[in-house]
C-alpha cells in the first residue's frame, strides 16, 4: 500500500468538520478526528459534544455543512450508510436494529444474502450457514447461528450486531456507547472480542462517556467538548481525572462524599406488585420492599427487566395487576397520576426528552407543573403570571440552570441543563418520597455531579429515595441498599457495604444467582 | 433558542411568504393580462380605496377570525380537528331556531340567548368528535369530516323541509328574523355589523383563556407534549375533549354572527367554506388568536381585492385565490423556517454561551 508512514498508517482523517442543523443546532463547530490503522480509538465527550453528529457525518447519514474526509488518504464523502459500508466502514448502534423473530444467521446476512440459481432468484442457505458458522468461528463470537434473536440475551444481541458489520466486510468499526446496556461480565466480553479484532488488524472506534472503559482498552482518545475536539492523545500518557477535565472544561469530583445514613421510618412499601408491560406481558412478578426516610434505595439490573414498570406503578402511570404499594399511611393502587403527585412523590422520570419535560415550552412552563394548581398562584380565574415567573427564576437560581432567561425553550438547553430543570422541579415539592430513575443518562460529567449531590443532600434530610439506574457504578455509589431486578422479580435484596462488588450484584443481574428471599415473600 | 426570537423567525416567515405569494400573483397578472397594472392597482388597493369595500373586507374577515379561533383552539391541543364546518351550521342552525322560535322576550336577552344556543349547538356537536377520540381513540380528521356531512346534510334537510319558510319562494331559507335582532351596522356609510366588537372579544377571551388560564396552560402542554403532560397529573382526555368543546363553541359563533349580521335569516349553504378557510387562517396565524385576527383580515383583504380586480380589469378574481394556495404552501413549508434559522446561527458563528450548543443524541 502507497502512503505508508513510519509507524502509523492513518486510515481515517476529519478535518474542521462542521454541521449546523436547520432547526439552528450547531452539533459540530470543527471537529478533528484522527484514527490509525489497528487501534482502538475511544471518542469521548459530554452528551451534546456532537459525537453521535459526527458519527453519523461519517456514516452518511447526515451531510456536513462543511469541512472534509479522508479516508485511506482519499477524500470521501459517503452518499448513505450502504456507501460507507461498502468502503469498508461498519455501525454497531447503540439500540440495536435487529429483527427479532428472525435467527442470529438470517439478521446477519439481511439484505446480503447469498444466492444461487439463475440471476440469483434463490437464497443460497447452505452457503449462508456455512459462512455464518465460518464467521462466528473466526471471530471465537459465541452464539448459535440458529436461534431466533428474541430469545438471545442483551450481550449476545450485541455480538450478532458486531458479526453483521464483520460480514459486510467492514475494517474500520465504530462502536456507539456499546456498553451502555451490558452487566460488568457482558463487557468484560465485548473487550476481550474487540482485542480480538484489532489483532486481527481491524480497526475500532469506541464512543463511550464511561472513562473506566476508556482507560481499560483505548489506545488513544479524541475528546470533544461542545462541538469541538479538544485534544487527541495517547491513553497512557492520561489518566482519568485529565480527561474528565477536558470534557467539562473544569476539574470534577468523581467520587460521591456521603455520611453514614440515619434511616428513619417507612415511607414506601411494596407488597407483592404485579404488573405487565405494554403488550400484556408480565413485566413485574410480586414485587415487596420498603424503602426508609433517610436512605437511598437502589434499584440495579439489566435495562428492559421491571425497572420502567416498577417506577410507572408507583407514581400511577401504569395500572398494577396485583399488589399494594403504600406510602406513609395511603394505598397507592388506583389513585390517579394527579393524586399521587400531589402527595409530596417527587418523580425524575427516565425519559426526560418526551416525560420529563416538554421541549417545545419555555424552562417556565416545564417548572410549574406542580404549582400551577395551587391556590397560591392565581389571581382570581387567572393564572398569576408574576408570582409564576417569581418561582421559576428562583428554582433556575436555585438549581443553576443556565439559560438566558426562563422564557427560553427547554429544547434549547443542554441535556444537564435540562435534567436540572426537571429535578429543580421534582425537588421543589419537598419530596418525602423522591423516585429518581435514570437520574443522569445523558448528563454531563459537571451535572451528574450536582445531581447526585442533591439526591444524597435529600436523603440527609430524611427524604425516602428510590434509585433506578442502569449505570451500576452509580447503584453502587449512592444507594445504602440495593435491590436487584432479574426479569421482573426481585432477586436481592443487598446491603451495600464495602465487601459489594460489581461482579457479585452482575452475578443477580444475569439471573445466575438468585437470594433465598422465600420465607420473607410468605 | 429564546422564544422571543423564535416568535420573531416565526412572524418573519409568515410575512415573507405573504409577500412572496403576492409576487406569484404578480407574475402571473403580467402573464395573462393586457392591463397588468391597472389588475395590480385594482387587487391592492381596491379593498381600500374607500369605506364600503373596507367594511366588506371587515365584514368578510368576521366570520373567519371565529373559525380560525375554533381552530387555533383544537391545533394548540394537537388535535386536528376539521369539523369547524358543520360545528358552524349546528350553531347557527340552534341559533336561528332560537332567533325565530323563542318570543315574548325583550331583545337585551333574546340576543344572549340567540348566540348561547348558537354556542351550545356548536360545543355539543363538536363534544361528539372529542368523545369519540378520548373514549375510543377515534381519529378526529376522519370523525370530524364525515360529522361535517351529517351536520350539513341533517341541517339542509331541515331547512328544506321543517323549517322552510312558506314565503321564501324556491328558496331554501327559514322564515326572516325579527329586525330588532339583526346586528346593525355602524353606519350607513361604513356598513361593518357590529359582529366586529364580538369578534374582537373574541380573541381576547381566547388569548387569555391560552394564556392565562389553567385550562390553557394544560390545553398547551397537552398539545405540545402529552406525555409530559400525564406526567404531570393533566388528565388529558378530559383536556382534548373541553378543547374540541370550545372550538365547537367558537365555530357555532361564526355561524349565527354570520347569519344575523349578513343574511337576516338561516340560509341552506350559507357557509361556503367558512370553517375550511378557518384552518388556513389558523395556519397561518400558527394558531395564536392575535394573529387570527390579522391572518383573517388578510385573507378577506386578498378575496375583496380578487373581486374588485375582477370588476375593473380583464383578470378573474380566481388568481385571489392562486395566491391564497400559494401562500399556504409557502407557510407550510417548513423548509423555510429552518433555513432562516440556520442562516441566522451561522451568522453568529462566534460561540455565546451554553444552551445554544444542543447536539442531538440519539
Amino acid at each position: 500500500m502507497a502512503g505508508v508512514c513510519d509507524t502509523m498508517t492513518v486510515l481515517l482523517q476529519m478535518k474542521d468538520i462542521h454541521k449546523v442543523y436547520p432547526n439552528g443546532t450547531a452539533a459540530n463547530r470543527g471537529v478533528d478526528l484522527e484514527v490509525h490503522e489497528g487501534e482502538i480509538h475511544a471518542l469521548v465527550g459530554e452528551n451534546g459534544a456532537g459525537k453521535s453528529t459526527l458519527m453519523k457525518i461519517l456514516f452518511g447519514l447526515e451531510a456536513p455543512t462543511s469541512g472534509t474526509i479522508l479516508y485511506k488518504g482519499e477524500p470521501v464523502r459517503f452518499k448513505g450508510p450502504r456507501d460507507a459500508i461498502r468502503h469498508g466502514l461498519g455501525m454497531v448502534h447503540q439500540h440495536f436494529m435487529l429483527v427479532p423473530s428472525l435467527t442470529v444467521s438470517e439478521n446477519i446476512v439481511l439484505g446480503d444474502e447469498p444466492r444461487k440459481g439463475w440471476f440469483g432468484l434463490f437464497r443460497d442457505r447452505d452457503k449462508e450457514w456455512k459462512d455464518i458458522a465460518e464467521l462466528i468461528r473466526k471471530f471465537g463470537l459465541k452464539l448459535d447461528p440458529h436461534a431466533v434473536v428474541d430469545t438471545l440475551s442483551v450481550g449476545q444481541k450485541q455480538r450478532v450486531e458486531i458479526l453483521k458489520v464483520l460480514y459486510r466486510g467492514a475494517k474500520l468499526i465504530i462502536l456507539d456507547e456499546p456498553t451502555a446496556v451490558l452487566t460488568p461480565q457482558e463487557t468484560d466480553e465485548l473487550f476481550h472480542s474487540i482485542k480480538s479484532l484489532v489483532a486481527q488488524g481491524y480497526t475500532i472506534i469506541f464512543i463511550t462517556h464511561k472513562l473506566r472503559e476508556v482507560m481499560e482498552i483505548s489506545d488513544r482518545i479524541t475528546v470533544l467538548r461542545a462541538g469541538r475536539t479538544v485534544r487527541t492523545m495517547l491513553t497512557k500518557d492520561t489518566t482519568k481525572e485529565e480527561i474528565s477535565r477536558l470534557m467539562v472544561g473544569r476539574d470534577v469530583l468523581l467520587r460521591v462524599e456521603k455520611q453514614e445514613r440515619q434511616p428513619g421510618d417507612v415511607v414506601l412499601s411494596l407488597r407483592h406488585v404485579s404488573a405487565t408491560d405494554d403488550k400484556g406481558v408480565p413485566a413485574l412478578k410480586d414485587v415487596s420492599f420498603d424503602v426508609r426516610g433517610g436512605e437511598v434505595f437502589g434499584i440495579a439490573g439489566v435495562e428492559g427487566n421491571g425497572q420502567t414498570e416498577l417506577v410507572e406503578v408507583i407514581t400511577g402511570l401504569r395500572k398494577a395487576t396485583g399488589g399494594e404499594v403504600r406510602y406513609l399511611n395511603e394505598n397507592l393502587v388506583g389513585k390517579s397520576i394527579g393524586e399521587i403527585r400531589s402527595l409530596n412523590i417527587g418523580h425524575i422520570p427516565e425519559d426526560r426528552q418526551t416525560t420529563g419535560a416538554c421541549l417545545t415550552s419555555t424552562i417556565e412552563e416545564n417548572l410549574v407543573l406542580d404549582i400551577y394548581r395551587l391556590p397560591a398562584y392565581k389571581r382570581g380565574p387567572f393564572l398569576n403570571r408574576k408570582k409564576l415567573k417569581e418561582f421559576a427564576r428562583t428554582m433556575m437560581k436555585t438549581y443553576d440552570v443556565r439559560a438566558a432567561s426562563e422564557e427560553q425553550l427547554a429544547g434549547s438547553l443542554s441535556g444537564g441543563n435540562l435534567q436540572k430543570v426537571v429535578i429543580a422541579r421534582e425537588m421543589a415539592k419537598n419530596p418525602k418520597l423522591l423516585i429518581a430513575s435514570q437520574p443522569t443518562r445523558g448528563v454531563d460529567i459537571g451535572a451528574i455531579e450536582f445531581i447526585h449531590r442533591e439526591i444524597i443532600k435529600k436523603r440527609d434530610e430524611g427524604t425516602a429515595v428510590l434509585l433506578v439506574s442502569a449505570e451500576l457504578s452509580e447503584i453502587m455509589s449512592l444507594s445504602d441498599r440495593i435491590g436487584v431486578l432479574y426479569n421482573g422479580e426481585l432477586v436481592a435484596v443487598l446491603d451495600n457495604t464495602d465487601e459489594l462488588t460489581e461482579q457479585e450484584i452482575g452475578y443477580y443481574m444475569l439471573g445466575i444467582k438468585k437470594a433465598e428471599k422465600e420465607a420473607t415473600a410468605g | 433558542m429564546n422564544q422571543k426570537r423564535a416568535v420573531f423567525l416565526d412572524v418573519a416567515g409568515i410575512v415573507g411568504s405573504a409577500v412572496l405569494a403576492i409576487v406569484c400573483g404578480f407574475v402571473i397578472i403580467l402573464l395573462v393580462s393586457d392591463q397588468p397594472f391597472q389588475a395590480i392597482s385594482s387587487f391592492l388597493a381596491g379593498p381600500l380605496s374607500n369605506a364600503f369595500h373596507l367594511s366588506t373586507v371587515i365584514n368578510k374577515a368576521i366570520p373567519l377570525v371565529f373559525t380560525g379561533l375554533a381552530l387555533a383552539v383544537v391545533f394548540q391541543a394537537n388535535v386536528f380537528s376539521m369539523g369547524a364546518e358543520g360545528q358552524l351550521y349546528v350553531g347557527g342552525f340552534a341559533g336561528a331556531l332560537a332567533a325565530l322560535y323563542v318570543t315574548g322576550i325583550p331583545v337585551w336577552l333574546h340576543v344572549p340567548l340567540i348566540l348561547l344556543c348558537a354556542i351550545a349547538g356548536g360545543v355539543l356537536f363538536g363534544a361528539i368528535a372529542g368523545v369519540l377520540k378520548a373514549r375510543w381513540d377515534a381519529n378526529e380528521v376522519v370523525t370530524t369530516l364525515m360529522l361535517n356531512y351529517v351536520a350539513i346534510i341533517m341541517t339542509s334537510y331541515l331547512v328544506n323541509n321543517v323549517f322552510k319558510d312558506p314565503a321564501s319562494g324556491g328558496y331554501a331559507r327559514m322564515a326572516f328574523f325579527d329586525r330588532d335582532l339583526l346586528l346593525p351596522k355602524l353606519s350607513g356609510t361604513f356598513p361593518v355589523h357590529a359582529g366586529i366588537f364580538l369578534a374582537v372579544a373574541a380573541v381576547i377571551l381566547v388569548y387569555v383563556l391560552l394564556y392565562k388560564t389553567k385550562i390553557g396552560y394544560e390545553l398547551r402542554l397537552v398539545g405540545k407534549n402529552d406525555k409530559f403532560a400525564r406526567y404531570g397529573g393533566i388528565l388529558t382526555k378530559r383536556v382534548v375533549v373541553v378543547s374540541v368543546m370550545i372550538s365547537g363553541g367558537l365555530a357555532g359563533l361564526a355561524g349565527i354572527v354570520e347569519l344575523l349580521g349578513v343574511h337576516g335569516t338561516y340560509k341552506d349553504n350559507f357557509s361556503v367554506g367558512l370553517g375550511f378557510d378557518g384552518i388556513i387562517i389558523a395556519l397561518l396565524a400558527r394558531n395564536h388568536p392575535i394573529g387570527v385576527l390579522l391572518s383573517a383580515l388578510f385573507y378577506a383583504y386578498l378575496q375583496v381585492g380578487g373581486q374588485i380586480m375582477q370588476a375593473e380589469s380583464d383578470v378573474s378574481r380566481e388568481l385571489a385565490i392562486i395566491i391564497q394556495v400559494l401562500l399556504v404552501l409557502f407557510v407550510s413549508a417548513q423548509a423555510v423556517f429552518g433555513y432562516l434559522k440556520q442562516r441566522a446561527i451561522l451568522r453568529q458563528r462566534k460561540p455565546s454561551g451554553e444552551g445554544k450548543v444542543n447536539a442531538d443524541v440519539v
